[in-house]
């Protein structure tokens, strides 16, 4: 479903339309294992989900269901009902989003094939501590258990000191220790062998990137933003590697014949903050420019921008809590700009959109900074506007539209100027 | 002048405490929120010295954060960007909130005058493994401020600043206590001011003045007290202006639950013989901020407030954007409605549209 003004994103690679039918398939069948009496688990996606595959948990994410329900344009009415709890329009839209489906009275039929209620609630304050209570509330009205994995703030850049893997580790472990109390089995061999997939999907992920750093680029963002399902839900999984396999010989294909986005490729373009999932349209808008959105840097939360050989089955707990860690969006600012900077340079960006979505408490906080690193070190310049990504009700498409078309028109002249 | 307007004195003019203690070359070490311990600042010989906002509008800050970020954030880096926290040797945070840590990415990035450190606590309370952490993370700090302030740092310093502190602590609960009674022996605005200018000052200057005014109000008691009992609690409040509203509609603060108030002094510290251990129990024995879990403590902690200062409303004061008050109040409204009415108000911290507020609280104290 699309507004007048709306409209999905259009795809053009055939592995990323499998993959949406993959995050489908997970969904459906979470229903479908509550059913036959498997307890089911609600969790933040930046959880190491890893530990939920281990036990071979349906794990319902607070910030997949929001989009999902986003993309059609679903997400307003679930957000309104969070509102009538007494959840201010000041926090987070995936969370207000995510609750109002946790305790509405009835749900559309769309959701109704994914939703199944917690057996257990695994909250966390990675990456947004100021949003680690709204769980609670739904851990209260569905009367479940609920434990709490503290993940610490990143102060230390990519050398976590071992006190603090210690700490986060003994985390992960409190959460295994709560899920087996609760019904699950973790399976700590199957837990190792997740640490090599992970490995094995992150090395792919970084081919897959590449392939996309050449020019004309031959996956966009659209796709991309779908492709990154694997790495934010099935890491240490099978199927997360087959897929990222397939999308890899899928893009060496177009590398080699040439075959970018779009004909004439004239610029490039990087996404910095949470996309418009009820209107991915908006990246094919720029494109009559010749211009191609070609990353997003929520591809890369989750753990994918930082080097997998730290992966090291051996000491699976102690892996994963360093991936966490040093994960861009836990909040100290140097992972994160480091990595916006070395993007930009690596796929040759021409110019940064920052997109603001005022219920975020996270994102907006490094909006100046990536704009003066990227722009102090590579001069490539950056617009910064307004875009709630998920809550359709705040969505302006004429002044989005515009703040583009301003910021696209502006790159093309000065790229004529040189 | 009595105690009360010493006070009042202090909390209006806070630069002379800094002058009077750099006179002789001493250090001065800003900081914000509950999680720095200011004992081993002072074990240090520095000046631990909480930042608070100021109502004024923000300037320069508002190029650098959306204004979805915290106010109060916002506000106080806009005073670190016009120099007005020049007169500090170095300025520590800690891991509260995304606001906070925001705030330290800012600060670190483009406050060259004034160095800024985290201090980095968990965000779960009761946990073993945790106060590991903490520990590992203070002991970090001690070096750091040592290192600062030229001065070894012992354990029988740091014994020695606990025990004054906990005085500190002691004093204003005592203080507090007298706000317990039918008619409180001294206001909500009061007594906040009271709190402040503590916070501020060298404790051992702070300690015997609040003796004194302890003595002084003892017998004492406000006026206009046949109000409903309020207990505010909500984002740091640090104007009394937003009491004031409060009292001038016919409600009486009896207890503020607030940073600047009796979350500071609520707990003292439990006997240890390891100084450092004794200050990671104090801080991670107990969930006194919203940003804090088990949040079950929290409640209970209200739930005591409700009993012991036999309160009639409790209102909410939450800064715009800051959301783990935000959630706290929404998580906790109903079962606090079970025991008294509850109105929450989002506010901003500069207190515009404050006749709105006024609206609200006004129909709120006649409804009770």
């Amino acid at each position: 479903m699309a507004t007048k003004v709306t409209a999905p994103g259009k795809k053009s690679l055939q592995t990323t339309l499998e993959i949406g039918k993959a995050i489908r398939a997970y969904y459906g069948g979470i229903k479908e294992a509550q059913k036959a009496g498997k307890p089911v688990i609600w969790s933040y996606g930046l959880v190491p989900r890893e530990i939920f595959h281990a036990a071979d948990a349906p794990v319902i994410y607070l910030e997949h269901l929001p989009l999902m329900i986003g993309a059609k344009q679903l997400s307003g009415h679930y957000i309104q009902i969070a509102e009538e709890e007494g959840f201010s329009r000041d926090v987070c839209a995936f969370h207000r989003c995510f609750l109002g489906c946790a305790v509405a009275k009835e749900r559309d039929p769309y959701l109704e094939k994914f939703f199944a209620p917690p057996n257990l609630i695994i909250a966390s304050n990675l990456p947004c501590m100021s949003e680690s209570k709204s769980f609670l509330y739904a851990a209260d009205h569905h009367d479940c258990p609920y434990y709490f994995l503290d993940a610490p703030i990143n102060t230390w850049g990519k050398d976590i000191p071992e006190y603090a893997i210690e700490y986060f580790a003994g985390q992960l472990k409190g959460a295994i220790d709560s899920m087996e109390e609760h019904g699950f089995k973790v399976d700590m061999d199957k837990l190792k062998e997740s640490i090599n997939l992970t490995k094995k999907m992150m090395g792919l992920w970084n081919e897959i990137d590449n392939c996309r750093k050449t020019v004309p680029t031959p996956m966009s963002t659209v796709d991309g933003i779908t492709a990154a399902y694997p790495l934010i839900q099935l890491p240490g999984t099978e199927l997360g590697v087959t897929l990222f396999e397939r999308l890899l010989e899928e893009l060496k294909e177009r590398v080699e014949k040439k075959q970018g986005v779009i004909e004439d490729e004239k610029l490039r373009l990087m996404w910095f903050g949470v996309p418009p999932f009820y209107n991915m349209g908006l990246f094919n808008y720029v494109e009559k420019y010749g211009a191609v959105v070609v990353k997003s840097m929520v591809e890369y939360i989750a753990g994918g921008a930082f080097d997998p050989s730290v992966m090291d089955p051996e000491k699976p707990l102690e892996s994963l809590a360093y991936k966490a860690l040093v994960d861009i969006v836990n909040p100290t600012y140097t992972n994160m700009v480091d990595f916006i900077v070395k993007a930009v340079e690596d796929f040759k960006i021409d110019g940064l959109i920052g997109v603001v979505k005022r219920s975020c408490g996270l994102l907006p906080g490094y909006m100046r900074l990536a704009k003066d690193a990227v722009y102090n070190g590579s001069g490539v310049p950056m617009t910064i506007f307004d875009l709630d990504g998920l809550d359709i009700r705040e969505y302006d498409d004429v002044t989005s539209k515009a703040n583009l078309d301003s910021f696209v028109e502006s790159l093309l002249a000065n790229k004529r100027r040189q | 002048m009595g105690t009360l307007e010493t006070m009042k004195d202090i909390f209006n003019n806070p630069n002379k405490i800094i002058e009077e203690w750099k006179k002789d070359g001493k250090k001065v070490v800003g900081h914000r929120c509950m999680y720095v311990p200011e004992e081993i600042i002072h074990a240090a010989g520095m000046l631990p010295y909480p930042t608070f906002g100021t109502p004024e509008p923000i300037k320069k800050a508002d190029s650098y954060f959306q204004p979805c970020a915290c106010e109060f954030v916002r506000n106080l880096f806009d005073l670190a960007l016009d120099k007005k926290f020049g007169f500090l040797d170095s300025m520590v945070l800690c891991n509260t909130c995304d606001a906070v840590r925001h705030l330290y990415n800012m600060w670190d990035t483009y406050v060259d005058s004034v160095p800024c450190y985290m201090v980095n606590n968990p965000q779960k309370m009761y946990d073993e493994s945790g106060f590991k952490f903490y520990r590992m993370e203070l002991e970090k700090f001690k070096k750091l401020m040592e290192d600062l302030s030229g001065n070894k740092i012992t354990d029988e310093s740091l014994k020695k600043s606990i025990e004054l502190y906990d005085e500190t602590r002691r004093l204003l609960k005592e203080l507090n206590d007298l706000r317990k009674r039918d008619i409180p022996a001294i206001s909500g605005s009061e007594f906040l001011r009271t709190s402040m200018a503590s916070m501020l000052m060298p404790k051992e200057n702070a300690n015997p003045l609040l003796r004194k005014l302890i003595d002084e109000v003892k017998n004492r008691e406000i006026k206009n007290a046949d109000g409903p009992r309020i207990l505010l609690t909500g984002s740091i409040i640090d104007n009394p202006t937003l009491i004031e509203l409060v009292e001038d509609m016919g409600g009486v603060v009896v207890v503020d639950d607030l940073c600047t108030s009796a979350k500071y002094f609520w707990y003292t510290t439990k006997p240890n013989n390891d100084p450092m251990d004794a200050i990671v129990r104090f801080n991670l024995e107990r969930t006194l901020c919203a940003c804090a879990h088990p949040s079950e403590d929290r409640y209970d902690y209200l739930q005591g407030l409700i009993r012991e200062f036999n309160i009639d409303g409790i209102i909410y004061f939450n800064i715009k954007y800051c959301h783990p008050f935000v959630y706290e109040s929404a998580i906790f409204r109903k079962k606090l409605e079970e025991e008294v009415p509850t109105l929450t108000l989002e506010v901003d911290h500069s207190l515009s549209g404050l006749g709105q507020l006024k609206t609200r609280v006004q129909a709120f104290i006649e409804m009770l």
